[in-house]
């Protein structure tokens, strides 16, 4: 029996791993940026706080709203749906003291907005990193 | 009936009832509304205050995920707003929004009092994204005004409510009580007042309170009407019988003969009643307050202390008491009272006292007459008797004194009375009775026994001389001629003395001796004095051993009849014979008749004797005749004996039953006897006679030897005494003497017995003078019956003879 919970385990996970993407958190590779804890990124996606920890003005950047790496990236994050997400946000736009992550339209300005400002901080799927990122916070597994 | 508004406002008097009772329940209420609206405003605060938190709570789920995206993203804006909201609220006076970094909002109702902190309410905000982790916080402080407003109004409520739920029940109570308790009362007490439960009104039941308790008092009240009417009608009754009652007493009181009284402890009267106020010669009426108060002891008692003594007895016990007390009042001589006390409480004394002097005097009189002779009007022997016992005390007090007893008993006084009758007697008695009292001193006393025989008491005297001289004086006044109707009496006396102390001690033994002595005297032929001698104790004592020997020897049979045979001189045969008693004394032998029948005489037993011998003599003639003899028997009769000791029927009946013809039988009687009372003595030698037996007449020529009586008795046989015929000489002047009476005898048609032929010579001559029959020692003496045929034999023997 135990076996075979830890085979459908195994199995299930294995295809979870390979249905979903695996966000996370980068930043350009120039940046002093080591890393960012998970309340850290909390903070900075979902509007409470905009500096970094090395002094700069955090930039985070969401991946367009089809991408499936954003709705997995907050489900990891703050285990809310998409939908969540923006009904939060919807409230906080009103006052204007804060406003919601750059909005990017695709996979490509998110490398943009990343790498050409200072303190940008955006998700992707690990398989998307390369030598100009680096990541600064995992999801545990 | 009173209008019903006056009878409620009378129903509301302040100490009535319904007040009284309503107020209470007024008061009770408030009591009650009182505590019911201080727990309902505590109750309905802490739910006021339970509520206004609950709502405040639920405010703040409302806006809790708003608040917790405001204070994640510090965002004033949202804060402020949702503040806003919350302010709109009525319950909510203030409203402090922080994070851990700055105030987001703090926004307060206008004109609300900053220094509120009580019942504010906290509630952490926590991330939205992180259950756990507090990004801020918010204080709510509510409105306490709202709050209390709340709670007034609902305790207003309730007391209103209270209020009118308290009020209905209290008009309920009031109109309840004033319905069925106040009204029937007030009709009750109308209805009592005016009832009068002795004419048999009583109270009504008030409709519907048949059953209520206040029908049970109704019926109550009735019940006890019935009792104090019932008890009145007894009270009037007991009443007006006491005033009858005491009409009746006091009648009885004021008409009562004897003297009613009434004392205190100390002899104050308090009432007395006419006849007492009459006895006394004192005031009708009892002592008011002008009177002085009496005291029995006042009234005029012969010796006051005595009536004390009573007073004092009569409070001691509870019997009554009683003592006759004398009066002395002025002008009566001499009064007696009987008083009686008795205490009837109250240390009162109830007395009744009777005039008693009538009875004093009867009961004097008649003490007197007990110790009076009515004739003489000397002591009688009671009086003598009382004397002796007086002197015999005062000499045993004082050793000094005696006296000298005279017994004085007149002589054959009996003759008087019989002779000349009794008024001569009585009249001889007076005359003695003074004659007695002229021979005594003034310190002597006289006294009179019995018929003729008197006692003197010859006081301090006691020396024999001293007395004998009296006693000669005595007998000297008594021999003087008595007249009576003019004819002289000579008459004399028999005097016993006994001398005290020298003879007796005692008053019995000094009269016995007394008398003992005088029956000396007079035995001795009288006219004289005799003293007592212990000799006469003696033959006293001689003479009842001897009475009481011969009622013995009757019990005993120790009579015993004799026989002496009788010859007919005519014929030379024996004709028969007299009876003659003897007593054959156990220890004495034969005992002659004059030993004892003057004796048998004198206590009567001579007539038992003398039946005994009747009916002996009789078997002996039965004997005689059933042998063929035709003998006579003669049986001699004493004095006794007549009329009645031997009656003619006795005599028919005894010979009758022995089958014997009277005419054998005769009856020898001595002339003393037949004179001794004539007229009985004739009719009973009559009617003997006249049943056919024979009578002799007995001893004759030895007393008056009355030719008058011979005539006058029916006497068939005349017994010539034996004296005359023992001396009988030749020529003498007995012999002369027999031969008259034998001649006498024949003429009157006699037939004569000459006794105590003792010689041939005497049977010759009487033979020749023509002397019916003889008896006597010379034929034979008196012989038991046994022996009788034997000297019958030898008699005719003697007889057959020829004389010599």
């Amino acid at each position: 029996m135990k076996v075979l919970l830890s085979t459908l385990f195994l199995v299930l996970s294995g295809l979870g791993s390979t249905a979903r993407a695996e966000p996370v958190v980068v930043v350009s590779a120039a940046s002093s940026l080591r890393q960012l804890s998970q309340d850290e990124v909390v903070n900075i996606f979902l509007g409470r706080y905009r500096r970094l920890p090395n002094g700069d003005t955090a930039l985070p950047i969401d991946q367009p709203e089809s991408s499936p790496v954003r709705a997995d990236f907050y489900r990891r994050l703050v285990n809310k749906d998409l939908n969540e997400i923006n009904a939060y946000w919807s409230r906080l736009i009103f006052s204007g003291r804060t406003s919601p992550p750059l909005q990017a339209s695709s996979a490509a300005d998110v490398m943009v907005w990343l790498l050409g400002q200072p303190g940008g901080v955006a998700y992707v799927d690990r398989t998307q990193v390369d030598k100009r990122l680096r990541i600064v916070m995992e999801f545990a597994r | 009936m009173k209008p019903p508004h006056q009878a409620l406002s009378a129903s509301w008097r302040p100490t009535g009832l319904l007040l009284r009772s309503t107020l209470a329940v007024i008061l009770a209420s408030l009591l009650a509304a009182v505590v019911a609206v201080a727990y309902t405003a505590q109750a309905t605060s802490e739910r006021a205050h339970q509520t206004s938190q609950t709502r405040l709570n639920e405010l703040l789920d409302t806006i809790e995920s708003t608040l917790a995206v405001a204070c994640f993203a510090n965002d004033q804006t949202l804060a402020v707003e949702v503040t806003q909201g919350l302010l709109s609220n009525s319950d909510v006076l203030a409203v402090n929004i922080t994070t851990d970094q700055a105030v987001l909002a703090d926004g307060r109702r206008e004109g609300a009092n900053v220094a509120q902190t009580s019942g504010l309410l906290k509630r952490l905000i926590y991330s939205p994204f992180d259950a756990s982790k507090q990004v801020g916080q918010i204080l709510l402080t509510p409105d306490p005004q709202v709050i209390e407003g709340r709670i007034r109004e609902e305790v207003w409520l309730a007391a209103v409510q209270l209020s009118w739920q308290l009020g209905m029940v209290t008009f309920a109570v009031v109109v309840m009580m004033l319905l069925f308790i106040v009204r029937p009362i007030k009709a009750m007490s109308d209805r009592l007042h005016r009832m009068d439960p002795t004419r048999g009104e009583r109270l009504a039941t008030p409709k519907r309170h048949a059953r209520t308790e206040i029908g049970q008092l109704v019926a109550d009240i009735n019940a006890l009407s019935d009792r104090l009417t019932d008890t009145l009608a007894t009270e009037r009754e007991l009443r007006l019988q006491g005033d009858i009652d005491e009409k009746k007493y006091h009648t009885i009181f004021d008409n009562a003969e004897s003297g009613l009284f009434l004392i205190d402890h100390r002899g104050v009267l308090m009432s007395w009643n006419p006849a007492f106020a009459q006895l006394f010669d004192i005031d009708r009426q009892p002592p008011g307050q002008t009177l002085t108060a009496l005291n029995i002891n006042q009234l005029p008692w012969q010796n006051p202390t005595q009536m004390d003594k009573l007073v004092q007895n009569a409070l001691r016990q509870s019997a009554a008491v009683t003592k006759d007390l004398q009066i002395l009042i002025p002008g009566v001589e001499r009064s007696w009272t009987n008083v009686v006390l008795r205490s009837v409480g109250n240390n009162l004394l109830q007395g009744v006292v009777h005039d008693v002097s009538h009875l004093k005097e009867s009961e004097a009189n008649a003490r007197q007459l007990a110790i009076t002779d009515p004739l003489t009007g000397l002591a009688n022997r009671l009086g003598l008797e009382q004397r002796l016992h007086a002197h015999v005390q005062e000499y045993a007090a004082t050793k000094t004194g005696g006296f000298a007893l005279l017994m004085v008993d007149m002589d054959e006084f009996r003759r008087i009375n019989e002779g000349m009758g009794l008024p001569a007697g009585d009249s001889i008695l007076q005359i003695t009775t003074r004659r007695l009292s002229a021979c005594l001193g003034s310190e002597d006393t006289l006294a009179r026994l019995a018929a003729d025989r008197f006692c003197i008491i010859l006081n301090h005297i006691t020396q024999g001389d001293v007395v004998d001289r009296v006693a000669g004086r005595i007998t000297l006044a008594i021999r003087q001629p008595y007249f009576v109707d003019g004819s002289p009496v000579n008459l004399h006396a028999s005097i016993g003395i006994a001398l005290f102390p020298s003879d007796g001690f005692d008053v019995p033994s000094l009269l016995r001796q007394a008398e003992l002595a005088m029956d000396n005297a007079k035995s001795s032929g009288g006219d004289g004095h005799v003293f007592f001698n212990p000799v006469l104790t003696e033959a006293a004592e001689q003479r009842r051993h001897l009475e009481s020997d011969l009622r013995s020897a009757i019990r005993n049979h120790e009579f015993v009849l004799f026989y002496q045979p009788v010859i007919d001189l005519r014929t030379l045969r024996l004709s028969g014979a007299e009876a003659l008693i003897r007593w054959r004394h156990p220890t004495r032998g034969l005992v002659p008749p004059d030993s004892f029948i003057p004796l048998a005489e004198k206590t009567g037993l001579v007539v038992e004797i003398s039946l005994l011998m009747l009916d002996t003599a009789c078997a002996q003639l039965q004997t005689w005749q059933n042998q063929g003899l035709d003998y006579t028997l003669s049986l001699n009769v004493s004095g006794r004996q007549i009329p009645d000791g031997l009656s003619p029927a006795t005599l028919h009946e005894v010979v009758s039953r022995y089958g014997i013809s009277p005419d054998k039988l005769a009856l020898e009687i001595t002339e003393g006897v037949m004179l001794r009372d004539i007229d009985k003595s004739l009719a009973w030698v009559n009617a003997v006679h006249a049943l056919g037996f024979r009578v002799y007449l007995d001893d004759f020529g030895t007393g008056y030897s009355s030719l008058s009586y011979l005539k006058m008795f029916p006497v068939d046989t005349l017994k010539v005494d034996k004296s005359f015929v023992k001396d009988m000489k030749d020529d003498g002047n007995e012999f002369t003497l027999v031969g008259a009476i034998i001649a006498m005898g024949r003429s009157l048609g006699l037939d004569i017995v000459a006794e105590g032929v003792e010689l041939e010579s005497h049977l010759l001559a009487l033979q020749r003078m023509g002397c019916h029959y003889a008896q006597g020692y010379y034929f034979s003496p008196p012989v038991p019956a046994q022996e009788f045929e034997a000297v019958a034999a030898r008699v005719t023997t003697l007889l057959a003879l020829p004389a010599p």
